[in-house]
């Protein structure tokens, strides 16, 4: 059973704070890590592999070369092998350049199974799993909580709407976005593995191997452009100050019946 | 071909009425009246969204009742074919989020993901988005030939619009060029809960009301409302992701929202849009929220919501239907 893990390594935005009163974004000390979606992907994949020794684990993912001590400590769990797509020539690809570089470079791999997230901490537009669907001709999956079996032919799997659990099956190979709910969770790296040198595992891969058209990726190839951001505007409201003794509970409750609801 | 605009819907299959917030967008980028509108609805959805459009397209049934998304792109492949859309629409429901992006590789076409708000920059339209778990809002322009093609955000568009046109509905046949290997094995509906989306009083609970669940449901109960709940407190099982509110749960618009031990990260606060009246509860009256709120209360989570049910108990009225 061959699993490639499709990763994108993200700002921890959970880790921003905002201003409300002075209307800013803080960011002082935003950390790169793993998307919490494609967590749950590797992590399945190496519950897969636990059970199944034979199992073969690729971890993809395009990014600049300075997520390499992130892929590392992948690299120290029980992952076979490391590739980090990586050329300044992609620099500002949208999500539709993306899928044509990780496309490209799919295309070159055996897999029976993709695994990624369903969306991306960053971005959170959920188009590449689905777009290098289209491009690898296959089925996709996402917002899939659990996963009840997976072979070489078929994987059976459960997502999670507002009013049903489903379970389908889907024909192998194909690709199977995970979401946050699923919960699956990495193992610790053990302590003893912690400067593992594993620089025999990890592959850089840049465009003089994927010969990508120069229209087709970064910018050039983009098809979407931000053209500016900014800071949503929240509104504030210069609210009464009390506490929970006797004084405050008798504000909340006189609060609450001038405007009907005790 | 004629010089009138011409916009698609897709219709969601699952969630039909999810589509109409679709509609908001049109106006804003084409002005009243003058795009031809055209609708692709699925077997599974009725007929109470066509009034909204000029020209319905229905794909003949599959039969198998399944989401079939290689075929469900056939579909706009071949309508798009036929008449060269300038604007694709569709929600950006749980299908609608694995459909869009597939249409748009097959129609080699930039697309952006739940957009809340369209401008026209000179003769640019821009598509507006929040990014980053709602800490920035960015404009995002297309490039190319291809259509114009974005996903709705559905919580934060709204249409009221009655239906008014003569609509025309046309049943066609797709090619049957991409199949899916999908099948369904098993649906189960999960034990009813309400819809938050619905509530006009709210009372939610963060991390410093994880340890008391049962109090939270009491003072929804005394103020006739429901409960909802952070990430945090859905992320550690304690509250379902149904009643989960912000950026990765539900967007809520109640009258009364009393956050109860709840910071205000902002992916939470994205979740709270038109909200008439917030009380916030949290240990420190400098926790984001605070500043977002109409009354603060700064103590502990238990003590406030102990304390105040005593109170409202000792309301003569109490246990009159409200």
């Amino acid at each position: 059973m061959r699993m490639v893990c499709v990763v994108k390594f993200v700002p921890d935005v959970d880790s921003f704070s905002y201003d409300y009163a002075q209307d800013e974004v803080r960011r002082d000390q935003v950390r790169m890590v793993l998307n919490p979606d494609d967590v749950c992907a590797v992590s399945f994949a190496l519950k897969m592999k636990e059970q199944d020794g034979d199992s073969h684990i690729e971890v993809v993912t395009m990014a600049p070369r300075s997520v390499k001590p992130h892929m590392e400590d992948l690299l120290r769990l029980d992952i076979d092998e490391g590739t980090i797509i990586s050329d300044p020539a992609f620099a500002g690809s949208d999500t539709y350049a993306t899928s044509t570089i990780l496309g490209k470079y799919l295309e070159s791999r055996k897999f029976d199974c993709l695994l990624t997230g369903t969306r991306s901490l960053d971005g959170a537009t959920s188009h590449v799993p689905a777009q290098l669907a289209e491009v690898l001709g296959m089925d996709q999956m996402q917002d899939i909580i659990a996963i009840e079996s997976l072979d070489s032919a078929e994987a059976v799997f459960t997502i999670e709407d507002e009013q049903y659990l489903r379970t389908y099956a889907m024909g192998m190979p194909g690709i199977l976005a995970l979401a946050r709910a699923s919960g699956y969770a990495l193992p610790y790296i053990a302590y003893e593995d912690f400067d593992k040198d594993v620089s025999d595992k990890l592959t850089f891969v840049t465009n003089a191997t994927l010969h990508c058209a120069p229209d087709e990726i970064g910018l050039s190839g983009s098809l979407t452009q931000v053209v500016h951001t900014y800071a949503k505007h929240h509104h504030t409201r210069a609210g009464k100050i009390v506490h929970t003794d006797d004084a405050g509970i008798d504000a909340v409750h006189s609060f609450l019946e001038e405007r009907g609801y005790v | 071909m004629s010089d009138t605009t011409h916009i698609l819907v897709v219709q969601d299959s699952e969630q039909c009425g999810e589509t109409t917030s679709v509609l908001s967008l049109i106006e804003p980028l084409y002005g009243e009246g003058s795009p031809t509108l055209f609708l692709l609805a699925f077997e599974a959805c009725d007929d109470s969204l066509f009034g909204h459009f000029h020209h319905v397209y229905r794909p003949k049934p599959s039969g198998s009742g399944m989401i079939d998304i290689p075929a469900m792109c056939d579909a706009v492949e071949d309508l798009h074919a036929k008449f060269n859309f300038d604007c694709i629409l569709v929600p950006a429901t749980r299908v609608g989020r694995m459909l869009a992006p597939r249409i748009a590789r097959r129609l080699h076409t930039g697309l952006v993901a739940d957009v809340v708000e369209v401008k026209n920059d000179g003769d640019r339209p821009l598509m507006l988005r929040s990014a980053y778990s709602g800490n920035i809002m960015a404009a995002i322009g297309a490039v190319g030939d291809g259509p114009l093609m974005m996903s709705v955000h559905p919580g934060q568009c709204r249409y009221s619009k009655a239906p008014s046109f003569a609509t025309q509905v046309h049943h066609f046949e797709t090619g049957t060029r991409s199949k899916s290997s999908i099948r369904l094995l098993s649906t189960e509906k999960k034990p009813l809960h309400y819809d938050i989306r619905k509530s006009d009083i709210l009372v939610s609970g963060g991390g410093g009301a994880k340890k008391h669940f049962a109090l939270l449901t009491q003072l929804a109960d005394a103020l006739g409302g429901e409960v909802s709940a952070s990430r945090k407190l859905v992320d550690q099982g304690i509250a379902p992701r149904s009643i989960q509110v912000g950026q990765s749960g539900k967007i809520v618009s109640p009258k009364l929202y009393i956050a109860i031990g709840i910071d205000g990260a902002i992916q939470h606060v994205e979740g709270m849009q038109r909200i008439e009246t917030i009380i916030s509860v949290n240990t420190s009256s400098k926790a984001p929220i605070c500043a977002l709120s109409d009354l603060v209360v700064e103590g502990d989570a238990k003590d406030f919501m102990e304390k105040l049910l005593t109170r409202i108990s000792q309301d003569p009225q109490q246990g009159e239907s409200r």
